[in-house]
């Protein structure tokens, strides 16, 4: 009786410490629950300069000089049919082009290559000057104008007409003086891109340097000024696919559609010559699936950033993956039933509904890949 | 005074003495007397000390006062010298200070698509200038100007309609910025010759002689000037200069320009070399200048050349070993008569291996001309303002006047097609009225012209208000 009096007394005191305890615990800081994570960055970074960026500029270099080819035959050989095969050649560029742009750092940015081959809008009125005024394009030559008249938009302009009505274009409504011009854009083309893809696999600086896609793969390693670790290579790569993103959504598609059907601009329309906007837009952001997920699409299954978050947070690896998805599939629904261009769709009262919805999906992207995706650096323990 | 009198009593005394001791010698045999002669004498002597004593005190007095005189004598003269001393050093002082706010009105296109202009206002505290001289003496004084552009510092963000979508950028050489404008010591023996060094105004482009607001007649700065090249210009370097018969020669040897920032639309200007902590001297320029009559006090007339290399100052010198020579010929006149003003100026230059910097400015790590990168082999500009005081004919003090400037950074190219997107014409006309001669309130309307047939002409108009004053 005596030992369970005393127990009951030292319970009792007990559990008024323990409350005293806990509420004292309430007025200091709770220790921050460990969310940190660890991830080995090499074989992702190493597989996405590869397989992802490498390949994709190989790619481009090999389109570019698929559409020299291309552009050659139709000079020589001034047929519909070879007018049709470079109309390909350049629709066929594009792609890895426009998905290449989920990654637009490094030499496509300090060599200045973007300006020189997608620069937008383009310059008619100096166009049409350049046009009426010269005959006998070399590509040294053109390489020394402005940007604005020349790379994928001039060409674009040249191959498919002004797109007001068609994106098709009879042989006869090309001249020999503009054949002559689009092989010169062309070769100038070609020269770009292999200069980029060369910076990635040869040297970056296209003399001494070293390849940038080593430089990216080895951070930290002797030499290597642009990445100290893997932190800032991945950062890179995310900041790179939030971007491309916040462009389509903000600029390439927003830009034209305006607030409302009256502040509608058809000016502004990207790839509005060849309608491919469309398909320009739905590019980048499988662009942007290439980096999430490591491969490009239909590729066997490699590490990509996807792996990254799912290192962190499976569920949210899971979420992004979908959104991207869907806002791919937002904007390919934006043609609706009749396969309408961006450039009429902004005009029409349920394309415009059905444009509102890719922009939201892509929202909704941009604002999990900036809150959730690039705040996971700093619970990386590298 | 005081002297005569102290010889007058001494005099005195010693007759008295000389009669006392005559007078006891004569009546010594009678006791009475001579006692009381002894007594008179006695208290004579006593008279005499005290009166001694007397004198001796008001010498002593006497020679106090003057020292107090001598020493206020001192002091008052060694305060003349400070009051002296003070006033000669604010005399040698001098401050300066003119500004201008502006409110433009213009109509813009949002890319090189665009052929709907859309009409833009904007508020602008374009610059306030303060400047700082002193003179240390009769040949060498030093002056400091000290510009803040646009009320504020640092990096300001621009938007480049010209740009893909039109795109924001930072631009640090386009406003919002305390720089230093001029920092100069003079050496001026006599008017005929002086030498000025330290950082120094070019003697190119009349923005750089009239540059208050109300040296000019529109309500900003000419816009032909500033298409071609950096107005109000300064570097760094070493000049003489001097006056001999109303004629004003200048000759200056300056930093030079860096041809990677040479871009389409103002020519030469960007490659001004300000946007960096060092301006980088390896290319030197070389400026003369003669006038006859004064710019800034009335009629005149002038012609400078302006002459220097600029791919020695560029960043990454691996990427042209061409000079990039740049010739500036400007050629200006002036008729400012009773109510009657008149000026007007012309510049033409030419730029060496303009292709060549082309191509290595497309091709530099950073740089992204991009759409801009394409440059005259020969610029061209001009302009024409003429007004009419019409306080010489009633009590308004109102100046009416009209504007022409006109630019072409690209009149020629070394190869290919010159565009014409950058050949301007603005036409205006306006009027400047002066409440009091300090400050002038400006209102100003006109066309652009640009001399592409496709893009419609554009209206704009603008008002001002700037001040300027010397202590």
């Amino acid at each position: 009786m005596k030992q369970f009096t005393h127990s009951a007394v030292a319970i009792a005191l007990i559990s008024a410490l323990a409350a005293c305890g806990g509420s004292g615990s309430d007025s200091t800081p709770t220790t921050e629950p460990d969310n940190s994570f660890s991830f080995d960055a090499t074989e992702m970074v190493t597989n996405l300069t590869e397989d992802v960026i490498v390949a994709g500029y190989n790619d481009l270099a090999d389109e570019g000089e698929a559409m020299l080819l291309a552009t050659q035959t139709l000079v020589a050989t001034p047929t519909q049919a070879n007018l049709e095969a470079a109309q390909d050649a350049w629709k066929a560029a594009r792609q890895p082009w426009e998905q290449g742009e989920s990654h637009i750092f490094g030499p496509v940015d300090s060599m200045g290559i973007d300006p020189h081959l997608d620069s937008w809008p383009l310059n008619t009125i100096d166009l049409t000057t350049v046009l009426s005024t010269t005959t006998g394009f070399d590509a040294e030559t053109i390489k020394s104008w402005n940007d604005d008249v020349q790379g994928f938009h001039t060409m674009e302009y040249l191959l498919f007409g002004d797109g007001v009505a068609d994106n098709t274009k009879a042989i006869a409504e090309l001249t020999a003086n503009e054949r002559d011009y689009l092989m010169g854009l062309a070769e100038v083309f070609r020269d770009y891109t292999k200069d980029l893809d060369d910076a990635w696999v040869v040297s970056h600086d296209a003399s001494s340097g070293k390849a940038y896609g080593e430089l990216l793969k080895n951070p930290g390693s002797d030499g290597n000024t642009f990445y100290s670790s893997n932190v800032g290579v991945v950062e890179e790569l995310i900041n790179g696919m939030i971007g491309i993103v916040d462009e389509v959504g903000n600029g390439k598609i927003a830009d034209p559609f305006g607030e409302s059907v009256s502040s509608a601009d058809t000016s502004k329309v990207e790839s509005q010559y060849s309608w491919n906007s469309l398909t320009d837009f739905s590019n980048n952001i499988i662009g942007v699936r290439n980096v999430y997920q490591g491969e490009l699409t239909g590729a066997a299954d490699k590490q990509g950033i996807v792996d990254f978050v799912a290192a962190a947070d499976k569920d949210l690896a899971t979420r992004v993956g979908t959104e991207i998805d869907n806002a791919i599939l937002t904007i390919q629904a934006i043609e609706g039933s009749n396969d309408m261009p961006f450039r009429q769709a902004i005009s029409d009262t349920e394309g415009r509904k059905r444009i509102q919805t890719a922009v939201d999906a892509l929202s909704k992207l941009q604002t999990s890949l900036e809150s959730d995706v690039l705040p996971l650096l700093k619970t990386w323990k590298v | 005074m005081k002297n005569m009198s102290k010889h007058v009593k001494l005099n005195l005394l010693a007759a008295t003495i000389a009669g006392v001791f005559s007078a006891s010698a004569m009546s010594a045999t009678d006791p009475e007397a001579l006692a009381a002669a002894i007594a008179k004498q006695e208290a004579e002597l006593v008279a005499l000390k005290g009166q001694l004593k007397e004198l001796a005190k008001q010498q002593r007095e006497q020679q106090a006062q003057a020292e107090q005189q001598k020493a206020q004598q001192l002091e008052q003269q060694t305060a003349i010298e400070t009051v002296q001393a003070e006033s000669s050093k604010l005399s040698k002082f001098s401050f300066k200070s003119y500004g201008s706010v502006i409110y433009t009105n213009d109509e813009y296109y949002d890319n090189v698509q665009d052929t709907t202009p859309e009409r833009r206002g904007r508020f602008d505290l374009e610059r306030i200038v303060t400047e700082f001289g002193y003179q240390f003496n009769d040949e060498w004084d030093m002056e400091v100007e000290i510009e803040y552009e646009h009320g504020g510092t640092g990096s300001s963000l621009e938007y480049d309609g010209f740009d893909e979508f039109g795109e924001f950028e930072a631009e640090v050489e386009a406003g919002g910025e305390v720089m230093i404008e001029k920092a100069q010591i003079r050496y001026r023996p006599s008017d005929a010759f002086g030498v000025k060094f330290g950082n120094i105004h070019l003697p190119v482009g009349l923005s750089s002689t009239l540059h208050k607001p109300n040296q000019y007649l529109t309500v900003q700065r000419h816009k032909s000037e500033a298409a071609m090249l950096p107005a109000v210009w300064n570097e760094n370097g070493i000049g003489v200069f001097g006056e001999i018969a109303n004629f004003h020669y200048q000759a200056q040897v300056v930093s030079g320009l860096n041809s990677e920032y040479f871009r389409t639309y103002d020519w030469v200007a960007s490659g001004h070399q300000k946007r960096f902590e060092h301006v980088n001297g390896d290319d030197l320029a070389y400026v003369v200048r003669l006038d006859y009559g004064n710019f800034k006090s009335g009629s005149a007339v002038g012609v400078s050349y302006y002459y220097g290399n600029t791919s020695g100052n560029r960043h990454k010198t691996n990427k042209m070993s061409a000079d990039g020579t740049v010739g500036i010929l400007s050629v200006a006149g002036a008729y400012v008569e009773g109510p009657w003003i008149l000026r007007g100026q012309y510049l033409n230059g030419t730029l060496s291996d303009a292709d060549a910097i082309t191509q290595a400015n497309k091709t530099t790590p950073g740089l992204k001309p991009g759409n801009f990168a394409q440059l005259g082999s020969e610029s061209e500009a001009f302009f024409v303002e003429a007004g009419v005081d019409l306080s010489h004919f009633t009590s308004i003090p109102v100046t009416v006047f009209a504007n022409i400037d006109y630019s072409n950074p690209l009149k020629e190219v070394e190869s290919g097609i010159a565009t014409k997107r950058y050949e301007n014409t603005w036409i205006s006309g306006g009027i400047n009225y002066f409440p009091i001669p300090e400050i002038v309130i400006k209102a100003e309307a006109g066309v652009q012209q640009v001399a592409v047939s496709s893009i419609p002409d554009t209206n704009f108009f603008a008002l001002g208000v700037g001040y300027q004053f010397s202590l």
